[in-house]
């Protein structure tokens, strides 16, 4: 999703920075932080209205890509990712919100519809070797963003968990 | 008289209840290849769509063919990319208990034209112009594919982009084809 956009962006130090990869022998994952106007871009080529663009701009935009490597299920749970930022809890809006925030603001449904392709699932299951991936929308820090995982595996959750954690994400600011 | 049409009657049973234990022995044997996954959720639903020329295509009215349900939209990448490979399926496979049936997600009419003759495919699309058929249908990203069998039940999913022409994927659907003849 979204692979057409550009992998580099600059962050706020104008630093070219690669995509975060992360690599166990169960679970591949990969983040590449948008910044606002890539994502403005993105959405107003699509006819999504002002007052969207408005709030979508002010906020931070990290593509999700996870790859099953393991030989069994693997279970994303975003509900299961803690992001925090200086030491304290980052809160990350549930596809639910943005959802009744458009419909409260009479946005047409086809660019509400769009909008939420473009975002992560909230949950879902990885068989062996699939790959899915989408947004995380989360509110705009300039600090570094920490993020610890925990996914469940096997066919009913009960294998061992997988605990991923990271602070390598930020926020991409465009150029000045 | 009447033993013998008896006699009639349960060797017809047998022989129904022999056809139908073959028809879903073969709908069990039949595992899908990598990148497809069983998804036996039961009745598709039903949605009555538009495509580009201005034809109306109701799903309930395609039973008895096999139908390959695919979601795309122009602004997703692999999409884009699998879009020949679909149409070079549709080559492969013209059947009539076969049929390509493909819903674009939340875009206009004039996108989809356009997107449809800048890759240069002849495949024509339905299209969910509020998308509020994939929200029914709640596939799990885009693209995503659904195999639905002649009795309109889904029966398996693929997400993400194919190469569809691939023969392990055309040996596949023909074998669906024919396992419920």
């Amino acid at each position: 999703m979204l692979n057409t956009l550009p992998l580099l962006v600059v962050i706020a130090n104008m630093q070219v920075v690669q995509p975060v990869i992360i690599k166990t022998p169960d679970l591949e994952l990969e983040f590449t932080a948008r910044t606002p106007n890539q994502m403005g871009s993105f959405y107003e080529a699509r006819g999504f209205p002002k007052s969207m663009l408005n709030i979508l701009k002010k906020h931070c935009y990290i593509t999700a890509g996870l790859t099953n490597m393991s030989d069994q299920k693997i279970w994303l749970d975003l509900s299961r990712w803690e992001f925090s930022s200086a030491g304290k809890p980052l809160k990350r809006e549930h596809r639910d919100y943005w959802k009744k925030r458009w419909q409260d603001m009479g946005i047409p449904l086809n660019k509400q519809s769009t909008f939420r392709w473009t975002l992560i699932p909230e949950s879902l299951d990885y068989l062996p070797g699939e790959h899915e991936g989408g947004n995380l929308v989360l509110p705009f820090t300039n600090q570094p963003i920490t993020l610890k995982a925990t996914f469940s595996t096997g066919e009913n959750k009960q294998g061992k968990e997988i605990i991923i954690t990271t602070d390598q994400l930020f926020c991409a600011e465009d150029e000045q | 008289m009447k033993s013998l049409s008896g006699f009639i009657k349960l060797n017809a049973l047998i022989v129904i209840i022999l056809i139908n234990a073959s028809v879903a022995a073969n709908e069990i044997d039949i595992k899908p290849p990598f990148g497809i996954r069983n998804h036996d959720i039961g009745i598709a639903p039903d949605f009555t769509l538009q495509d580009i020329d201005g034809e109306t295509f109701t799903l309930n009215q395609s039973k008895g063919q096999w139908i390959f349900l695919h979601f795309w939209a122009s602004w997703c990448g692999p999409c884009r990319e699998e879009m020949p490979a679909i149409q070079r399926l549709s080559d492969k496979t013209q059947d009539n208990k076969f049929n390509i049936v493909m819903i674009n997600t939340a875009e206009d009419e004039d996108t989809i034209f356009e997107f449809l003759a800048t890759i240069d495919v002849d495949l024509n699309s339905l299209m969910d112009t509020d998308g509020q058929v994939t929200e029914v249908w709640k596939p799990r990203g885009l693209p995503t594919t659904f195999l639905i069998n002649p009795k309109g039940e889904i029966k398996y999913q693929a997400i993400g982009g194919r190469e569809w022409d691939n023969p392990v994927y055309i040996q596949f659907i023909r074998t669906l084809i024919v396992s419920d003849d």
